[in-house]
């Protein structure tokens, strides 16, 4: 099964998003721990785009969702400016100051975060999750 | 989300239910300064209707945690579901805040008067 959504980004758009994402993960078989970890990944990339890529400003990103029988891959693009999650350095645990958990959230939850760029600016970044890990 | 905000006694309550995400953290991070500015001594968050939270969530309530703590004011979290849990959980902080199965519990921790 294959879905492209194209959204803009705006915090308003997060909500109506996860509900879909959520049915998709559900028809494919995930357990409801494993839909809604992967649901908060993927919220905090998106999330991410809108915080950093976009700096709050207008802006599209678009997420294709490939739900295969042993995994599910997910790929945001954006057009903003050059953010990636990959270099981000691992949080010290507990946090003591609030934020910078995002990008820790999904490192633990997602078995692959692979950020790709964009040839003509903006951001490309890949999730994988397997079935066999849940 | 939908913020309800009373008094049970001394304990300024916030019963919060719907989904905690960047959209809709700024209106409980508004509720928890106004409350956090006046020094209010005991805050109990009920969180039982709150089903998605992310780490905007949890920012806001490390926040306020912080702020409660340099005034020795105690904010307890009550009655987290298990997805809200989890978050918890991943970030490491449910050892830091003070979390209760329910909502008397937390009323208990924090000794309500009538």
């Amino acid at each position: 099964m294959e879905k492209r959504f194209e959204l803009n980004a705006s915090s308003e758009v997060l909500s109506p998003f996860r509900k879909e994402l959520r049915q998709i993960l559900s028809h494919a078989g995930w357990k409801k721990k494993t839909t809604e970890e992967i649901l908060l990944a993927v919220d905090e990339a998106l999330t991410n785009i809108i915080r950093h890529a976009y700096q709050g400003g207008p802006g599209k990103m678009t997420v294709s969702v490939v739900a295969a029988d042993d995994r599910i891959e997910i790929v945001l693009e954006d057009w903003g400016k050059k953010f990636d999650p990959t270099q981000v350095p691992p949080p010290e645990l507990p946090r003591q100051k609030p934020g910078g958990l995002g990008v820790h959230f999904i490192r633990t939850i997602m078995d692959e975060m692979i950020y790709e760029g964009q040839g003509s600016g903006g951001n490309r970044l890949r999730l994988i999750k397997r079935k066999n890990k849940i | 989300m939908k913020i309800q905000s009373t008094n049970q006694g001394d304990i300024h309550v916030l019963e919060l239910s719907g989904e905690l995400d960047y959209h809709s953290s700024p209106e409980l991070r508004e509720k928890l300064t106004e409350l956090t500015v006046k020094q209010a001594s005991k805050i109990l968050v009920n969180l039982s209707g709150v089903d998605y939270m992310d780490s905007s969530g949890i920012a806001t309530f490390v926040e306020a945690f912080q702020k409660a703590k340099r005034y020795q004011g105690r904010l307890i979290l009550a009655a987290l579901t298990p997805t809200v849990r989890g978050v918890f959980e991943i970030a490491k902080l449910d050892s830091i805040f003070e979390i209760t199965s329910t909502v008397a519990e937390a009323e208990k921790c924090l000794g309500a008067k009538a």
